[in-house]
């Protein structure tokens, strides 16, 4: 077993309702590793599986080698689950202190008398510490979730919609920390919304769809992977070009064009010229991360919410 | 212990602070009450009789008989105030004050702890990011239950300093006998009562408990463990419950006087006037071992349950 992090079977069943359902999965080493998937997909219950939260109906899983939830395993392990959750009458540095004091002795290293400063300071809240949560924006807690996370210096980070809330400045630094991390051997796990992010950042992506994983690869893969030619003809010649083109799963687009899976732009038009139709316009598209994710989850039907599912 | 730390490091907060307060004000307010309640001049007795023929009476075996019912009320309000006096004496006062907490007053109070300071943990969500730093669940809570007693136990003090201090001068105020018990009298008892609300507040920490991992919430973990705690007293009270009822081991155990008896000008509890005082009451051991199971039984259900509960939120 090579992964830092491993499913295999990992099922999650709500009271009949099936949350995550036979979920394999394995995540190497030093790699930033996106988990997407439309809401309710089990994003959230993967996760909590992963930490310990929740108890997995049927499957198992393995973090830093150790099944879970074995605490030897997730002590290598930083986490921030949805929107991270703070004590409102301390300060933000109590607040990590208490963190610090709630698990093993945080790591020590020479030249770093003081592993909460470090870790302030690594997420931009240096100045603001002193200040109570409760007077923080939803931004600044983002980053103090993330703080919490970084504190044992861990090797597996598992982070849910971390850029919640942050503006842009924020963002681009959180993507800069978190090649950094990467580059440094750390692993990150990380579900988000943002598909632009995820494709800046990500090397990996895995996409869940109904507790099912449905892809997973290189981002840079997944992204161009279904590439699409689009003919537009005049609108009376649409359904012949639907027949003429069905080896390629022609579908409509439109009332006046007609798309076709595959990249060979003269194939299609070629079929179409045989056949007596002749295109306006052939154009080979391929689509983004976005649209690839759209395409791949369109067909979703939430059978459970995750912030919902465990309560 | 670094857990336990965390844990106390968390209890530093406004509700906590402001239980303790209202413990300190209800605590003096009582004594104040109570000792205005024994005072010889409020009770309308003064050190002299009147004649019969001053008061109205008609000589005679009447008078006789009106004479030795007002010296009888005169000694019942000397002994109600010289035993007042003494509950206000600063070393005694500890026994007072343990007495409060041990009962009804302090079952509330950890009640409202219990929900800000476990039950709170759901409902702020920050129960994730605490089992993701130490997942060892068992030990999270025995770090819960013990920061908790450690709360209750502070209330003690909450109470007995204030009534130490304004005590003497409720005293003076009220014309209470002057005479105190000496200090190491009252210290002893102060010690004893104050050691056996130990375990009376150790079994409302794991009602508390038990009802933060059961209801996971603020507001459910208040309810059920007040609920739980009025639930008992209701129970108590019916006749013929007998031995049986958490609530007798409590009182039976502290040695809080029964029925009628536990109702003096200053209360030392709020607990045995609720439970019935028919039939035999359980004895001290008894009490003892009843609270222990307790105890036992309900850490035991806590951990069960909380070992095996997925953590959402």
């Amino acid at each position: 077993m090579t992964g830092v992090l491993r499913c295999a079977g990992l099922t999650k069943r709500y009271r009949g309702v099936t949350a995550l359902d036979g979920l394999d999965l394995e995540v190497a080493p030093g790699q930033v590793f996106g988990f997407l998937g439309p809401n309710g997909a089990g994003k959230t219950t993967t996760m909590r599986i992963l930490l310990g939260l929740v108890r997995p109906s049927a499957g198992r899983a393995w973090v830093n080698g150790r099944q879970v939830p074995d605490p030897g395993g997730l002590a290598g392990v930083g986490a921030m689950i949805e929107e991270p959750a703070f004590y409102p009458w301390l300060t933000g540095r109590r607040n990590l202190e208490i963190l610090a004091l709630s698990g093993p002795p945080l790591p020590a290293r020479p030249g770093v008398p003081d592993r909460v400063t470090e870790v302030l300071g690594q997420v931009g809240l240096g100045a603001a510490a002193g200040r109570k949560v409760k007077g923080y924006s939803q931004g600044m807690r983002q980053r103090l979730g993330l703080a919490g996370a970084l504190l044992r210096e861990p090797s597996l980070l598992l982070l849910d919609e971390p850029a919640n809330g942050m503006d842009p400045a924020g963002i681009a630094e959180f993507r800069t920390l978190l090649r950094a991390l990467a580059g440094g051997g750390t692993t990150v796990f990380l579900s988000s919304h943002l598909l632009a992010e995820v494709e800046q950042v990500c090397d990996q992506v895995a996409v869940l769809r109904a507790g099912r994983l449905v892809e997973q690869g290189p981002v840079s893969g997944l992204a161009t992977a279904r590439p699409a030619v689009r003919a537009v003809v005049d609108p009376g010649d649409q359904r012949a070009a639907l027949a003429l083109l069905a080896p390629w799963a022609a579908r409509p687009d439109g009332l006046d064009a007609v798309l076709a899976d595959g990249a060979d732009g003269q194939a299609v038009t070629r079929a179409l010229g045989q056949g007596g139709v002749w295109p306006h316009q052939v154009t080979v598209r391929r689509p983004g991360l976005e649209e690839t994710f759209l395409t791949m989850t369109e067909t979703a039907s939430p059978e459970v919410s995750d912030a919902t599912a465990a309560r | 212990m670094r857990l336990l730390l965390a844990e106390l490091a968390k209890l530093r907060r406004p509700m906590t602070f402001g239980v303790a307060g209202a413990a300190a004000l209800f605590c003096v307010l009582l004594a104040a009450g109570g000792a205005r309640n024994a005072s010889p001049a409020a009770q309308g007795a003064p050190g002299h009789l009147p004649s019969c023929a001053a008061a109205g009476v008609p000589a005679g075996p009447r008078c006789a008989r009106w004479q030795a019912d007002a010296r009888a009320r005169q000694r019942q309000v000397a002994a109600d105030a010289a035993q007042v006096a003494a509950q206000l004496a600063p070393g005694a006062a500890g026994a007072e004050a343990a007495g409060l907490i041990a009962s009804l007053p302090g079952a509330l109070a950890i009640a409202l702890l219990a929900g800000a300071h476990i039950g709170g943990e759901w409902s702020g969500r920050t129960i994730k990011s605490l089992l993701t730093q130490h997942g060892r669940r068992g030990q999270v809570l025995a770090a819960k239950l013990v920061s908790l007693w450690l709360a209750g136990v502070s209330l003690i003090a909450a109470c007995w300093a204030p009534l130490a201090l304004a005590g003497p001068a409720l005293a003076r105020a009220n014309h209470l006998p002057a005479g105190r018990p000496a200090v190491l009298h009252g210290l002893s008892l102060s010690g004893t009562q104050a050691a056996r609300a130990l375990l009376v507040l150790a079994a409302f920490a794991v009602i508390g408990l038990l009802a933060a991992v059961l209801t996971r919430s603020a507001t459910g973990t208040i309810a059920a463990t007040a609920g739980t705690v009025i639930a008992m007293l209701a129970v108590a009270a019916l006749p013929g419950a007998g031995a049986w009822t958490p609530a007798t081991w409590v009182q039976a155990w502290m040695g809080f006087p029964a029925g009628l008896g536990s109702v003096t000008a200053l209360p030392a509890n709020f607990w045995s006037r609720f439970i019935s005082a028919g039939g035999s009451p359980p004895g001290q051991g008894f009490g003892l071992a009843g609270l222990l199971a307790l105890v036992a039984a309900g850490l035991t259900a806590a951990v069960l349950i909380f070992r095996r509960a997925d953590v959402g939120g």
